[in-house]
């Protein structure tokens, strides 16, 4: 494989942001937040210093409402299958 | 070092990140499963399709309840994360299974032996 220093397709752009950290959108309301160390083409990963959100949604039974929790964890070094990937960004900003 | 004994596996695991997966072969890990639930032991074996096998395991189903089972087999395909220890180097990991690989590859020396795509034809 060889590697270039042009931006030719989307996984290139993942290539910009190796030693960085990013923002990674998963299946199932998860998100993961950590440096990047290693990807492939099936974008498996292996993130650092990783934190894990997982948003859940309950319905308040008197009002219908919908109450939003989210539960975050850290996780050192993980390997993520790349099946369970939604979306690579740089990390979000707020505000 | 065990590579595996099929062309078409170790292809596969050469071109991407199983490989370090394979790497961790003999080291105690936790692999959490597309299902919420997860398993706690120690890797037998990772093929290039990602199913692992694990001993001793710890296994913490998705409503929390743990069973000790002695050997457990997943399929690639319901692995949502696996936890790399903090002890393991992951690039000399990785070099250390793909040189396994090369010198399957050249068994036998320069002249002798199968010599399987040694050189890329573009």
């Amino acid at each position: 494989q060889q590697t270039t220093n042009t931006v030719e397709e989307p996984l290139d752009l993942i290539r910009l942001s190796l030693d960085e950290r990013i923002y990674v959108k998963m299946r199932n309301d998860r998100e993961l937040r950590g440096r990047l160390h290693a990807y492939d083409q099936h974008l498996n990963m292996i993130l650092g210093d990783v934190e894990e959100t997982v948003t859940t949604v309950e319905i308040d039974e008197e009002t219908y409402e919908e109450i939003y929790k989210s539960t975050k964890r850290n996780i050192p070094m993980l390997f993520v299958r790349g099946d369970g990937v939604v979306l690579v960004a740089p990390p979000l900003r707020v505000g | 070092m065990e590579v595996s004994h099929s062309v078409k596996e170790r292809t596969i695991s050469e071109n991407s990140l199983v490989i370090l997966l394979q790497g961790l072969r003999g080291r105690v890990t936790t692999v959490e499963l597309r299902d919420e639930s997860a398993a706690a032991g120690r890797v037998t074996s990772v093929d290039a399709f990602m199913n692992v096998r694990l001993a001793e395991v710890t296994f913490t189903d998705r409503q929390g309840a743990v069973s000790h089972l002695d050997e457990l087999f997943v399929t690639g395909r319901n692995i949502r994360y696996v936890h790399i220890p903090d002890e393991v180097d992951i690039r000399a990991t990785i070099e250390e299974q793909l040189q396994a690989i090369h010198r399957v590859r050249c068994f036998g020396g320069h002249d002798k032996g199968r010599r399987e795509f040694l050189h890329a034809k573009h």
